[in-house]
């Protein structure tokens, strides 16, 4: 569910036409549009770097964890889940909010990684390193629009 | 409800996808005319009601409807007909800012053809009002927002025929 979707849902819900709040939401949302697009292409066009950078930085920070043991196909899965988390960034950006990451990629998160043995603490600094890789790589006005959803992220671990 | 964002992200993710060029694109769109449909909306939101009675004046006002025997008599039944055209102008509202109208077949049009024939009301008279409040909206908020509005002003009127 998109920013918009939830603003229509909470005017509905009140029974009203929009108020002056969720109209300036909306206009800041929109305001933003090409630019949120071109963010979301950016981190579709880095997302290999993203995630190849991230894990050094992660590997250098926290050398003993499972993507850096030595089996390469735990380190591709490991690898990859970083990389759906970018997408689900991608998604954000053009929602508005953080839904998609929500309900897509946090939702049951904890229980799933403590289950395959993943460390939540690693986890954590492999994301912030994820973050810190993008800051590098989109302008200030750029990752003002993602940050927020990669703090989202990072505060689930 | 469904919005543009949502059923472009949807089918994405199902694919472990980002958006392609093409849904981009869609949404480029739909994002640069956000601001012509916020502006409209603010219009409707402050001038809802003088809105609907225009829309009556226009369409039903003068007419048998509101003499005694007619579905707008007493005044608890006019007054049932001005929520109602309020609802389809706030849903209609909705709608144009989604860019979608899933929301009209789930909030408006979901029993309301059955609902009216249940009560008596004449279909033909609300359609009636539908396309004046078309024409009044049209002058409110300006013709490229008044069009998108009429587009789901006559999903409601498909929905009712």
């Amino acid at each position: 569910m998109s920013l918009v979707a939830q603003v229509i849902a909470q005017s509905d819900a009140a029974d009203r036409f929009l108020s002056s709040a969720e109209l300036n939401k909306l206009e800041e949302f929109f305001s933003k549009g090409a630019l949120r697009i071109q963010v979301a292409q950016k981190l579709a066009a880095n997302e290999r770097k993203i995630v190849e950078e991230g894990s050094k930085r992660f590997w250098a920070k926290c050398p003993n964890t499972p993507s850096n043991r030595g089996d390469a196909q735990k380190t591709a899965l490991c690898q990859r889940d970083q990389a759906w988390y970018i997408r689900l960034i991608s998604y954000c950006v053009l929602a508005g909010n953080d839904k998609p990451l929500e309900d897509i990629g946090l939702n049951g998160m904890r229980e799933m990684y403590v289950s395959l043995g993943v460390p939540l603490n690693n986890l954590r600094i492999a994301m912030t390193s994820l973050k810190e890789v993008t800051a590098g790589l989109l302008s200030a006005e750029e990752m003002a629009l993602a940050a927020p959803y990669f703090d989202r992220l990072i505060r689930a671990f | 409800m469904q919005d543009t964002i949502t059923a472009l992200i949807n089918p994405a993710d199902a694919q472990g996808q980002y958006l392609s060029d093409a849904a981009l694109n869609q949404l480029r769109q739909y994002f640069e005319r956000g601001m012509m449909r916020v502006k409209a909306a603010a219009t409707i939101s402050a001038t809802a009601s003088q809105i609907i009675s225009r829309t009556v004046a226009k369409s039903l006002l003068y007419g048998d409807i509101t003499l005694p025997g007619g579905n707008m008599y007493p005044t608890r039944r006019y007054a049932a007909c001005l929520r109602d055209l309020n609802y389809f102008l706030r849903y209609a509202t909705y709608a144009m800012l989604a860019a979608d109208p899933s929301i009209l077949d789930e909030r408006v049009l979901n029993g309301l053809k059955e609902t009216y024939q249940t009560l008596g009301v004449p279909i033909d008279r609300v359609v009636q009002a539908l396309n004046a409040m078309k024409e009044v909206l049209n002058e409110t908020v300006g013709s490229e927002a008044g069009q998108e509005l009429a587009g789901y002003l006559d999903h409601i009127i498909a929905g009712l025929s």
